[in-house]
């Protein structure tokens, strides 16, 4: 390993945070192109073999241990668990990871119900922070936090597949609105007088 | 999100006379007229669908719903038979309200399926585990080189509080008992006594014992009040 890789793997072995290209050039005081075969390099170094792996997570790399390592790191470290999120916690934060910086109201206009509480704990999870105003006096928009790419194993925001793969092909839109039909059918004949 | 979730009653095979196919086209036709209702075999339709086939079994959700439907239809088609007014002009209102749900759930269905990404990758990235706590950074524990200092510091934890002191609350309260005689003495000794010459220099608390302690007296018998004037003075007099 060059000189370079090995003060990198260094830095990267004592942060407890993902170290972005800026602040290694910093640091080492070299080329971002020579930090990028640097990290080649330990990429390579760790490999499926070993105990660490390098990986590029919120903005920056980090070492971290090899997900089947799992069990025996948390009967090190007993691993805090991991709160579960409802799927309207899901999908409100799919809306914000899509749509950041987005309002509350933009968020409940897409969802078709309110959306406050799930945003206030979307808050106090750290998943989501507020961003900026539009215009001054205007409501608060928020955007997904360094703390939601580490957690759901995002290289950077927007590191997500595009909306369009998710959307719904013609028949199934045309799906929808039969199903909708016959759910008013059923609706009537359910409330319907005899 | 149930209108997403394709039912098996719906998607259920039926083949009569007039129709062959799934149950849901069939009922979709029937909404949009393409199928004359008035012409629809029921009965056959009720024999077809809501008999099960060789080795296929109902489950319950299917079935109920499938049910419900049929009834639906009879029930329309009862009505159309008797000539019976029935809504044949599509509701407007009901139309463009289906639309606009309609619309709305297919612009949100790709942040669900987004939703459901995210779950899987939620998933997935369980595995790894980061440093959490960089070293160098925990808070020392504090420590003294002085016992006696120490000492004085946790001496503080086993004194006992101070007792609360009462004193602002001093206030001198005459029993009701010791009034009652005070009282009694007086109009023994004067047989008439003015309730105003009692309280003179008593404070609120005690004018308003003395004449509870009057008032006491009167049930027992042992006086009588007369007031001439309202709010005037209360003559307090012996009754033997």
């Amino acid at each position: 390993m060059s000189e370079l890789a090995r003060a990198i793997e260094a830095l990267l072995f004592i942060s407890p945070e993902p170290l972005d290209q800026a602040t290694l050039v910093e640091i080492t005081i070299e080329s971002p192109a020579e930090i990028g075969r640097a990290i080649d390099e330990i990429r390579a170094r760790h490999g499926a073999d070993t105990g660490l792996e390098l990986a590029e997570v919120a903005g920056g790399w980090a070492l971290r241990t090899r997900p089947d390592l799992a069990p025996v790191c948390d009967r090190l470290r007993a691993r805090p668990r991991e709160d579960r999120l409802s799927p309207a916690a899901l999908e409100t934060l799919a809306v914000v990871a899509y749509l950041e910086p987005v309002t509350r109201r933009e968020i409940g206009r897409l969802r078709g119900v309110d959306v406050d509480s799930t945003v206030t704990s979307l808050l106090e999870r750290g998943l989501i922070e507020e961003a900026d105003r539009d215009q001054p006096n205007g409501p608060m928009r928020y955007q997904t936090t360094t703390h939601f790419l580490q957690r759901f194993g995002l290289a950077r925001r927007g590191d997500l597949p595009t909306l369009e793969r998710f959307e719904l092909t013609g028949p199934e839109a045309k799906a929808i609105l039969s199903r909708l039909q016959q759910a008013e059918l059923i609706a009537e004949a359910e409330t319907g007088d005899t | 999100m149930s209108a997403l979730t394709a039912s098996a009653a719906l998607t259920q095979r039926v083949e009569i006379d007039l129709f062959q196919g799934p149950f849901d086209l069939l009922l979709t036709l029937l909404l949009r007229d393409e199928v004359d209702l008035l012409e629809l075999p029921l009965a056959d339709l009720v024999e077809e669908s809501v008999t099960p086939g060789q080795d296929e079994r109902w489950d319950l959700d299917a079935a109920s719903q499938l049910v419900l439907l049929l009834a639906a239809m009879a029930d329309l088609k009862g009505r159309r038979m008797l000539g019976e007014d029935v809504e044949d002009e599509p509701d407007v209102d009901a139309i463009a309200m289906r639309e606009a749900l309609s619309a709305r759930l297919v612009a949100y269905a790709p942040f669900q399926r987004a939703a459901a990404w995210l779950a899987d990758r939620l998933r997935a990235a369980e595995g790894p585990r980061y440093r959490r706590v960089p070293p160098g950074t925990a808070t020392p524990v504090p420590v003294t080189d002085d016992p006696a200092r120490l000492r004085a510091a946790m001496h503080k934890m086993v004194e006992a509080p101070p007792v609360p002191s009462l004193d602002h609350m001093g206030v001198a309260r005459r029993p009701l008992p010791e009034l009652l005689g005070r009282l009694r003495e007086s109009i023994a000794r004067l047989r008439e006594v003015s309730f105003d010459a009692m309280v003179r220099d008593c404070d609120r608390l005690e004018e308003a014992l003395t004449l509870l302690a009057a008032l006491e007296l009167v049930r027992r018998g042992e006086a009588d009040l007369r007031q001439d004037v309202p709010f005037g003075d209360i003559l307090i007099t012996a009754t033997r």
